[in-house]
């Protein structure tokens, strides 16, 4: 906790949030966003085909895309962690903070689960999918949109600093 | 060019294109022409799409003209009321006719109900904007009125800008629950765009487009979800947006990003990519820009509080 306070006053960490650069806290915040819109949009997309949606879509060529949804979410994460540096005083006294963690550490379980119980069936497209593999899509879905819900909560309940 | 100039431009485009649509897909019925009523829900597509920064620029003028001498504020509210609501039945005519487009592609012909609903939807359209368009003559050319017509009273459309606003301001819940509906469209949309474009770029060539395809109007669901959230933040704060460089930029990616959509639905390049096949270059350039525009979308959307005076 010392640790993330000492950080935050760091000299890297008070140009990210007071420089006014538009290279610092906008440009990490802009790296955020589009990090979860590809990770939660690409998951949420394979999440409708396994839900019926669109049934023409091999299921074998969307395992293409996991490797995407990963490196986007590295993006997201790192980006995030240093939004989260940068303003550790608030964010970790804030409970939704760590709702949202709860809901991400979830979606990211249940991407593995839907990856290796429902994409590894050599025979899944030739054959109906389980309700399980249906129970999952459903589950993500929720869990992304829990997720973002509580990611924007965090600027408005509990502590908020005077970052955007 | 400023946004009065702007809006004089576009403002004759939501009436004068309602009509001529209106009136292709009417002759397209009579004629029984198939091809005449796809063009005809082409053009009602793009008129809505040119409806948003016709709309946008006249909030903004209005923000220009307020400060005035000699100027109406009740005349300026009442042409906006009435923009407001023909913009709202705009875009629902619109997205019915993109539906229908979407539809097409998958039976060849049209369904009578979906012709029926934009029939419909386009002369209540074309009801409220015709009103708008007068209404907004007489803030400037008052000489327009006859001159024993009675002073006009009342509100110019069936929902008022001022009510929209004082929604926002009482339930101080309704911001944060937008903004989470908004980021929750945002990734929808996202999500569909980068999986339909990304084929076409060349990854996962097993998936034919017409697979792909039936995914579209979910995209289409996430930006119906945040046009209606963003409109209702730009009505309750427009001094936020209007001066805005980055609100700028942001719509005019999304007209581009627009643009694209109807590539998607109803060209025929994109359409006859089989699975395994190359998709022509016309079709990766365009989906190229495609994910490039929505990208620039959220990127000036998230600079609004910081390239412009927002917030």
């Amino acid at each position: 906790m010392d640790f993330i306070l000492r950080l935050q006053h760091s000299a890297v960490m008070d140009w990210v949030r007071e420089s006014g650069s538009l290279w610092g806290y906008p440009a990490i915040l802009f790296l955020h966003t589009i990090g979860l819109a590809a990770v939660a949009g690409i998951n949420g997309a394979i999440d409708l085909r396994v839900l019926g949606v669109a049934p023409r879509i091999p299921l074998s060529s969307l395992t293409r895309f996991f490797p995407l949804i990963w490196a986007a979410f590295a993006v997201t994460a790192v980006s995030g962690l240093t939004l989260l540096i940068a303003d550790a005083e608030t964010k970790l006294a804030s409970a939704v903070f760590y709702v949202k963690m709860l809901f991400i550490v979830l979606a990211l379980v249940n991407l593995h689960l839907l990856r290796t119980r429902v994409f590894t069936d050599p025979a899944f497209d030739s054959r109906p999918l389980s309700t399980q593999a249906r129970m999952l899509a459903l589950s993500s879905l929720a869990l992304w949109v829990a997720a973002t819900t509580a990611g924007r909560l965090m600027a408005y309940v509990g502590p908020v600093a005077g970052l955007k | 060019m400023n946004s009065p100039h702007l809006h004089l431009i576009l403002n004759h485009v939501p009436t004068v294109g309602t009509a001529i649509a209106l009136g292709l897909l009417l002759l397209s019925l009579l004629r029984r022409n198939q091809e005449l009523t796809r063009v005809s829900l082409e053009v009602f597509y793009v008129v809505a799409l040119i409806t948003l920064p016709a709309y946008l620029s006249g909030v903004a003028t209005a923000l220009a003209l307020e400060k005035m001498p000699d100027i109406s504020t009740e005349a300026i509210a009442r042409h906006h009321d009435g923009a407001l609501s023909g913009f709202i039945f705009m875009l629902f005519t619109g997205g019915a006719s993109w539906i229908g487009l979407w539809q097409f592609r998958r039976v060849s012909r049209y369904s009578g109900l979906n012709v029926a609903i934009v029939l419909v939807l386009a002369v209540i359209t074309l009801t409220f904007m015709g009103g708008a368009a007068t209404m907004g003559g007489w803030i400037r050319h008052p000489e327009i009125l006859v001159a024993d017509a009675p002073t006009p009273t009342g509100s110019g459309g069936f929902i008022t800008a001022a009510s929209v606003k004082a929604l926002v301001s009482d339930y101080t819940w309704l911001w944060p629950s937008l903004e989470a509906l908004h980021f929750i469209g945002l990734w929808l949309l996202f999500g569909v765009v980068l999986l339909v474009n990304l084929r076409m770029l060349g990854m996962m060539k097993a998936a034919s487009f017409s697979a792909l395809h039936r995914l579209l109007p979910w995209s289409v669901l996430g930006l119906g979800i945040n046009l209606v959230s963003g409109m209702m933040w730009v009505i309750a704060t427009p001094e936020q947006y209007m001066s805005n460089v980055s609100f700028f930029w942001k719509m005019g990616f999304l007209m581009v990003a627009g643009f694209n959509l109807l590539y998607l639905t109803t060209f025929d390049d994109p359409w006859q990519v089989e699975a395994g096949d190359e998709a022509p270059f016309r079709t990766k350039a365009v989906a190229a820009s495609a994910i490039l525009s929505w990208v620039f979308v959220m990127y000036f959307g998230r600079m609004l509080p910081f390239l412009g005076n927002a917030f």
